[in-house]
């Protein structure tokens, strides 16, 4: 009797092998109508520029217009594959990766067929260059319903750039059993792009700054008697173990009928900095009347960059900020910072928005030092939130002392990466700065998604979404990524060791 | 004696499927409502990867009927059935067949695991799941027995352990509070083991005695038939006396708000005044509906305007109503932040048919199509929101379609003109200025009029009356 199974079961493997081949490397169409224009693939990875190492681009044709897909990549040494099963084109990591490392520094050519009402239509091919310089391998985001005021769970997740895995470094499931003592996390933080030394905070139950020095891990209260609130927005020293953060007193108003739907406002904001080694906290900057934000580090530590909203006019002196909230714009500013005597130089003012009726957010200093990066909207400190948010990159050569503005400047030609009239925000550098990283509301409007774009001596390619096992995933997932943060080596620590503070 | 057996689990099946069909048909509604059962093997295999994940699974499963109560209640009758058909058959199993356990007394005491089930069910927040998990425990328990006794009978068990632990033991999500311990669920648990082990336990010792009186008599009848009707008397007074009929009248006011049931809404206040928060909001939105709220407010029991468009909390079901009426207001935007933050203020963080379905149309209303594609792919994988879902689809980014539909159509025209900022707390401004913006809208006219009468603004009414008067 076993032998008689065993004689089924050998060719039915077999044969679900050999179908399981033919579903990725199938045929290309022995006829088809040709298109003129690229395919309407998602996402849209026609013409991009990749890094040497990234996940494979898989991809599909909207599943409400054709019935399938086919697609031929030729790498440079002419080797070709084909791929498709169904309305999807997903590539196998191994075959993948081979053919990255066969298109270093050149391209790989994609042809696509679709099919339509019976029809293969085939569509103009594109390109996928592949540049020389990697991408950092890893990536941490947190996983958020886009919620308003109410939140259930949610998680820290870290990705692995060049495949697809994903891990969690934390959730709030442990104490979220319990409403009373539900857990928000959020700001997850690293320095230098490693792990080792690392924080991310938690509100409500059990509130605290989850540091992790050395691999050590601890939570702390940052809130001091002359603070307005524990760290909230963080930066970590490039070298020491400092971390400056903004604390914030936030608050949320929702729209009737703007479509930016809700407006997240600070009604005051000042700069710490907090040492780790000492758990001591010091104020950086607590200007009463206005408000600071978003403090970050040039690479080499010498200086703090942060946004600082101007005074409003007079006549709106003193108004409930519901009703000032459009009219407050930030600037960036920047302080030169002495490791020696821990202390700040005086403030300049690098960039004013203001005065071209803007205002600035989230500056990221270029791990060179060349390039400046921050977001950019008409009001607010919440771009993410904005339809007009959009990313700015500048020379920093071209700042000499004087303020930057719209007139004095040149700024890089980031037409590529933003998209027209959906929040663009978040940006970041990787560690070898050849590849700008954005969170954008683009597909949907809702769901904020991670997007990657090429950047070489102020030239900026394509930006490309975060490559996905089932490219639909990007469509059917009801969470944003939230503040993605690149990272060269993984959190090692887990889900259980982070649990273990929150014990005593 | 086998058909006297049948006849008492038929009995009592039928029991079941009345009461959960006639006197807690909105309980059924009301579980259906706060799950969303995906035909999507990500959905299946997050759920049977954690342990008594297939008993959540199956539990999952049967809910998305409760869509119809009557099918739902007809479930609960097959599953509590076959629980109290399992305990007997296991303790027939243990005593090796030699005695037979349904002729004598204790055979009512086979239907205590089904009765402690059903009070458990009668807690809205208690899940199918737990129910499942118990009957798997019996499979597994009769599984083993049917393995001649010997070793193949210890892997058995051994294997039985594991595996039950993954389908059904190891299960924490039979309550929809996961920090409260089910004490119902495993009563019914334990008793589903234990009770066949004390018939057991009673059988041996009777053994040769019945053995002896192997043959038919009247007693063989009328004594399990009468433990029988003591333990249905005994424990269907506790069903009844436990069961929440307040909850099941709120939860019917919000079911009929939910499917728009505006004239049975009226005919159910017209029979019973509501004396609920949720039944007095739903009673004015209807008579809103019918442009009688202004007229007859004082007709019918009222709550200030809490009863009107009460303040939003942070659970998931009393903000339901409320953002119902917000939804047929036109106050689009605050109905589709009301409907998420309850879906999100669900306790076992599951979603919900009834709030994916809502925030597409909100998201339709508003133009941000893809959005509301999101949400109607995930009802496309759905058994009953499905044909919702595609017929809903052709309408986006159909700006002519959606103008033209009667409900879609209507909303677009009453949403606001203005922005500002709303709260939790409605405010009369909110209503002013939907309705002064739009003085087409009628059923802001009714809740604006409402709200002058219910908080005493003549100024307001003197107001709304005179610009009405003006526009004649």
């Amino acid at each position: 009797m076993k032998r008689y199974i065993h004689s089924y079961f050998l060719p039915l493997a077999a044969a679900l092998l050999l179908l399981s081949s033919c579903a990725n490397h199938p045929d290309v169409p022995s006829s088809s109508k040709a298109v003129k224009s690229l395919p309407a693939i998602f996402p849209d990875y026609c013409n991009v520029t990749v890094p040497c190492n990234i996940a494979p681009l898989n991809f599909m044709l909207p599943a409400d217009e054709y019935e399938a897909c086919v697609a031929r990549f030729t790498t440079s040494d002419g080797q070709q594959q084909t791929y498709g099963h169904g309305v999807k084109v997903q590539i196998p990591e191994a075959e993948w990766h081979a053919m990255l490392d066969a298109s270093k520094g050149k391209s790989i050519k994609v042809e696509v067929w679709g099919q339509k009402e019976n029809e293969w239509l085939s569509f103009s091919p594109f390109e996928i260059h592949v540049a020389e310089e990697p991408i950092d391998e890893y990536l941490s985001y947190r996983l958020i319903e886009p919620s308003y005021v109410a939140w259930t769970y949610m998680e820290i997740a870290q990705r692995n750039l060049t495949s697809f895995e994903e891990t969690q470094i934390f959730n709030n499931e442990i104490t979220m059993n319990d409403r009373t003592k539900g857990q928000c996390i959020n700001c997850h933080s690293y320095q230098n792009y490693k792990t080792d030394n690392m924080l991310f905070h938690v509100r409500l139950s059990n509130a605290g700054t989850v540091i992790v020095n050395d691999g050590k891990v601890s939570r702390v209260n940052m809130k001091r008697d002359y603070t307005i609130s524990g760290g909230v927005y963080p930066s970590w020293h490039p070298t020491a173990k400092l971390v400056a953060f903004s604390t914030n007193m936030t608050r949320q108003a929702f729209h009737t009928s703007n479509p930016n739907k809700i407006e997240v406002y600070d009604l005051a904001s000042d700069l710490i900095l907090y040492d780790v080694e000492t758990d001591s906290v010091s104020i950086v900057s607590n200007d009463s009347t206005l408000l600071e934000i978003y403090p970050t580090w040039s690479p080499d530590g010498k200086y703090l960059y942060y946004g600082k909203s101007v005074p409003l006019p007079e006549e709106m002196d003193g108004q409930d900020i519901r009703t000032t909230y459009a009219k407050i714009q930030y600037n960036l500013y920047r302080r030169s910072f002495d490791l020696a005597t821990r202390g700040f130089g005086e403030e300049e003012l690098v960039y004013d928005a203001a005065s071209d009726d803007k205002s600035v957010t989230l500056p990221r200093i270029s791990p060179d030092g060349r390039y400046l990066l921050f977001a950019i909207g008409q009001y607010g400190c919440f771009h993410s939130r904005h339809h007009d948010g959009d990313i700015v990159c500048l020379p920093m050569a071209q700042y000499t002392g004087t303020p930057l503005n719209a007139e004095n400047t040149s700024p890089v030609d980031l037409t590529s990466v933003n998209s027209n009239g959906y929040s663009d925000s978040y940006p970041s550098w990787s560690s070898n700065g050849h590849w700008i990283m954005l969170a954008s509301r683009r597909d949907d409007d809702n769901y904020s998604r991670v997007y990657f774009a090429y950047f070489n001596n102020g030239k900026v390619e394509k930006a490309f979404l975060l490559p996905q096992e089932d490219p639909e995933l990007h469509i059917s997932l009801l969470k944003s990524y939230n503040r993605p943060e690149f990272m060269v080596e993984p959190v090692r620590i887990s889900v259980e060791e982070f649990s273990r503070v929150f014990d005593k | 004696m086998k058909h006297l057996h049948l006849l008492c689990t038929l009995l009592f099946g039928v029991a079941v499927l009345l009461f959960f069909g006639l006197a807690y048909p909105h309980h059924l509604h009301y579980q259906e409502e706060y799950q969303l059962f995906l035909f999507d093997s990500t959905y299946v295999w997050e759920i049977v990867r954690l342990p008594g994940g297939v008993a959540d699974l199956l539990g999952r499963f049967c809910t998305q009927f409760f869509l119809f109560a009557w099918v739902g209640a007809l479930i609960i009758a097959l599953l509590l059935s076959a629980v109290q058909l399992l305990t007997l058959r296991l303790a027939s199993s243990w005593t090796s067949q030699t005695a037979e356990p349904s002729g004598e007394w204790f055979y009512g005491l086979s239907f205590v695991p089904s009765f402690l089930l059903w009070l458990f069910l009668l807690d809205e927040n208690a899940l199918l799941g737990g129910v499942w998990g118990v009957l798997l425990t019996q499979f597994a328990i009769w599984g083993c027995l049917q393995i001649p006794k010997g070793w193949k009978r210890y892997i058995a068990i051994f294997f039985a352990i594991v595996i039950l632990y993954w389908m059904a033991l190891g299960g924490s999500h039979y309550y929809r509070i996961p920090t409260t311990f089910p004490t119902m669920l495993y009563a019914a648990w334990l008793s589903a083991v234990i009770i066949p082990l004390l018939m057991l336990l009673v059988m041996r010792s009777k053994k040769r005695e019945n053995a002896q009186q192997k043959h038919y008599s009247l007693t063989s009848h009328l004594i399990p038939l009468t433990s029988y009707i003591l333990m249905s008397l005994i424990m269907g007074s506790l069903v009844w006396k436990n069961a929440n009929f307040k909850a099941e009248k709120v939860m019917q006011y919000d079911f009929m708000a939910c499917h728009q049931q505006w004239n049975r809404i009226l005919e159910t206040v017209n029979a019973e005044k509501p004396n609920n928060q949720i039944g007095v909001t739903v009673q004015n939105l209807a008579l809103a509906m019918h442009g009688m709220l202004a007229d007859h407010l004082f007709d019918y029991n009222q709550n200030g305007i809490a009863g009107l468009l009460p303040d939003v909390k942070e659970d998931a079901t009393s903000p339901m109503p409320t953002a119902e009426a917000f939804y047929q207001l036109g106050m689009v935007y605050v109905a589709q932040r009301t409907v998420f933050e309850a879906q999100e203020a669900i306790l076992d963080f599951q979603k919900s048919g009834r709030c994916y379905k809502r925030l597409a149309q909100t998201n339709l209303i508003n133009g941000n199509y893809e959005v509301a594609r999101k949400y109607l792919m995930a009802l496309q994988k759905t058994l009953f929101y499905r044909d919702w879902a595609n017929k809903t689809l052709t309408l986006l980014g159909n700006e002519e379609a959606i103008a033209k539909h009667p409900e879609y159509g209507r909303l677009r025209k009453s949403v606001y003109d203005n922005n500002f900022f709303f709260s939790d707390h409605v405010t009369p401004e909110m209503l002013e200025d939907l309705f002064f913006s739009n003085t087409d809208n009628r059923l802001a006219f009714e809740y604006l009029k409402a709200y002058y009468m219910l908080t005493g603004d003549r100024e307001g009414y003197a107001k709304l009356l005179l610009h009405t008067s003006n526009k004649q």
